[in-house]
């Protein structure tokens, strides 16, 4: 009820450029997605067609799906295997990384200490250095130590780029919340696994859970480091991807596949959006 | 009850000494206020009598018992933090229950406390709200409430009524003070303010410099101040330097007569604005009397401060404002003598 007011009241207030501004912005964001849904739905489309010359639709006989989504749904594609593994390696390095994380920013967030600002740099190396550099130097590493082709390989290669994101994340939360409310907690007899559990993270729940997706989210777009270290055995939806659309082609079954690349990331999206503003903001807050 | 004790109490954090040496005694049921300028290390004992810093050197005892070393945990102790800190995920109920919840206390045993302390600080009706829907008052309340349900052998509070407004302040005061009577429970609070401290605790630490400077009940510390800056410190505006001789005071607007004799020599003397009458006739029959005048006049509402010019310096007399003295108007000043106070400079 409240959104609907809401958005009318928008509408109303905005001036004619202001909505322009927003539907630009809007078919920024949602316009890549139109040709790529086309395409999906399309039996035959050839340059320089606007619109495909033949529709799945005209087609039926002969395919009883559109011919992307039949590939996609068909084991030949392994986009259902690309997309278990994804997962699977987007929540280890997730959870890996939070375990990591979250102690790390408490000192950074907390404790004062020589060399910090250059340590907070060095932080965000990962971010700077050029992913092929580190992933060629690792991949040597890695086949010497027999961790190439493996899970967790990936894992670790995973956790490089994504730990400087959690940290800056969960540090930025932590500045926010004082020592009062764990003292408190210790004061009133609680262990440290208590004071963690039913304080600290409940209290820090808004930073873990955008930290949380946005690891998720990264690990899951991650390519190269995720193509050096599978060495083809370990098949990822980027990777996927990436053997389809390599020719220069972009024909139908690659853009159902990269259609349902996205779909994880906006599925979280929206839960996170709906948990964040209920959970820890609409509750835990007030108001 | 508990009686706490600091032997040679010393805190060091890194090259910085927060305490150098405190002895404190603390009675079983007494209610002390630990008072002094932010950064005097006030804060640092009481975190160290709660357990949450190891002192460097000395003892922290609990009836004659080292605690020094017993982890914050065990020690059972409460603290009211000065913005009270209060879980804000949690309801008022779950923040109150929360130090039985985390002993492994079974389920009706919380119930039956919990409906007890919520009766002794009147927040029944708001067991189901969240700190955030709360006024001050009253989630100092949850804060206090959350703290006595664990029975905690001593009661530490942080400032306990300085974010509190004037109308507030008066009513969590009396309310602190009546339940700390009512369980004679040990209690030990923090704060800056002199006038917080003298109207809550039966005695007052003055900690100056990581040292202890006077402990005495708030009346003597207010009209016997042992040196010159805790006679500042607790607000004496009539500091006049003084030659003693005898049960004679001379300063320079005249000799006084003192009650008790006091060693010869260089003092200071201090006069309490409120202990100086103020006459418009001149008086001839009574001790210590001054003439002087009026040079200016301070409204405070229920008191007006005159400003009186004697023999070239200036008395703050404070008075009710029953009546109001004009300015330039020639005065008579009288003091008892027992209202004099003498603090000699002891190198």
């Amino acid at each position: 009820m409240a959104r609907k007011t809401s958005s009318v009241a928008l509408n109303e207030r905005l001036g004619p450029y202001q909505k322009l501004y927003l539907l630009l912005v809007a078919g920024f964001i949602l316009g890549p997605f139109i040709p790529l849904i086309i395409q999906s739905f399309a039996f035959r489309w050839a340059w320089p067609d606007l619109l495909p010359g033949t529709w799945w639709l005209e087609q039926r006989e002969k395919s009883i799906l559109p011919l992307a989504w039949d590939y996609v749904i068909s084991p030949y594609s392994q986009v259902w295997e690309a997309t278990l593994n994804t997962i699977y390696i987007g929540c280890v390095v997730t959870v890996i990384c939070l375990i990591i994380c979250l102690p790390a920013a408490r000192v950074l967030a907390r404790e004062r200490f020589k060399g910090k600002p250059a340590f907070e740099f060095f932080l965000s190396m990962p971010l700077i250095v050029p992913e092929a550099a580190i992933g060629i130097a690792l991949l040597m590493i890695f086949i010497h130590i027999g961790l190439a082709g493996s899970y967790t390989g990936i894992i670790i290669v995973h956790l490089i780029p994504t730990i400087p994101y959690m940290i800056r994340m969960l540090t930025a939360v932590y500045q926010g919340l004082g020592r009062d409310f764990e003292e408190q907690a210790m004061i009133l007899g609680a262990s440290r696994w208590q004071i963690l559990r039913l304080v600290t993270l409940p209290m820090l729940l808004p930073g873990v859970v955008a930290g949380a997706l946005f690891t998720f989210l990264v690990s899951t777009n991650i390519f190269l480091l995720t193509f050096f270290m599978g060495q083809g055995k370990i098949v990822t939806l980027p990777t996927l991807l990436f053997s389809k659309i390599s020719g220069g082609t972009l024909d139908a079954s690659a853009a159902g596949i990269t259609l349902v690349v996205t779909v994880p990331g906006i599925i979280l999206l929206l839960i996170t959006e709906r948990f964040i503003k209920e959970e820890a903001f609409g509750k835990g807050f007030g108001n | 009850m508990t009686a706490v004790q600091l032997k040679g109490v010393r805190k060091d954090f890194g090259n910085f000494t927060a305490i150098s040496n405190i002895d404190l005694d603390i009675k079983s049921g007494e209610l002390v206020a630990l008072l002094g300028p932010s950064g005097c290390g006030k804060t640092t004992t009481l975190r160290m009598i709660a357990g949450l810093e190891v002192p460097s050197a000395g003892q922290i005892c609990f009836d004659g018992e080292d605690v020094s070393e017993v982890a914050v945990q065990k020690r059972n102790v409460g603290m009211v933090f000065q913005r009270y800190a209060l879980f804000p995920h949690m309801t008022v109920e779950k923040n109150v229950m929360f130090g039985l919840k985390v002993r492994g206390i079974d389920k009706a045993d919380i119930d039956k406390r919990l409906t007890e302390i919520l009766d002794v600080v009147q927040l029944q009706d708001f067991r189901h709200r969240f700190p955030a829907q709360l006024s001050g008052g009253q989630m100092q309340r949850v804060a206090i409430a959350r703290t006595l349900i664990t029975n905690p052998s001593v009661l530490m509070m942080d400032e306990p009524l300085a974010n509190l407004d004037t109308k507030l302040r008066g009513e969590m005061r009396r309310f602190i003070r009546e339940l700390q009577q009512r369980l004679g429970i040990t209690t030990i609070f923090v704060t800056h303010d002199q006038i917080e401290a003298m109207e809550l605790a039966d005695r007052v630490a003055v900690i100056f410099d990581g040292n202890l400077a006077q402990y005495d009940a708030p009346d003597a510390l207010y009209k016997r101040p042992n040196s010159i800056e805790i006679a500042d410190f607790m607000g004496a505006t009539n500091v006049f330097e003084a030659s003693i001789s005898g049960k004679t005071a001379t300063a320079v607007f005249g000799a006084l007569t003192l009650q008790d004799t006091v060693p010869d020599g260089q003092a200071q003397l201090m006069l309490r604005g409120e202990a100086i009458d103020l006459h418009l006739d001149e008086i001839t029959d009574e001790p210590n009397i001054l003439q002087g005048k009026i040079t200016a006049r301070e409204f405070f509402g229920a008191n007006i401060t005159y400003s009186v010019e004697c023999g070239g310096e200036t008395i703050q007399v404070i008075e009710q404002s029953r009546r109001m003295v004009e300015i330039d108007q020639p005065v008579w000043l009288t003091i008892p003598p027992e209202r004099i106070w003498i603090i000699q400079d002891n190198p």
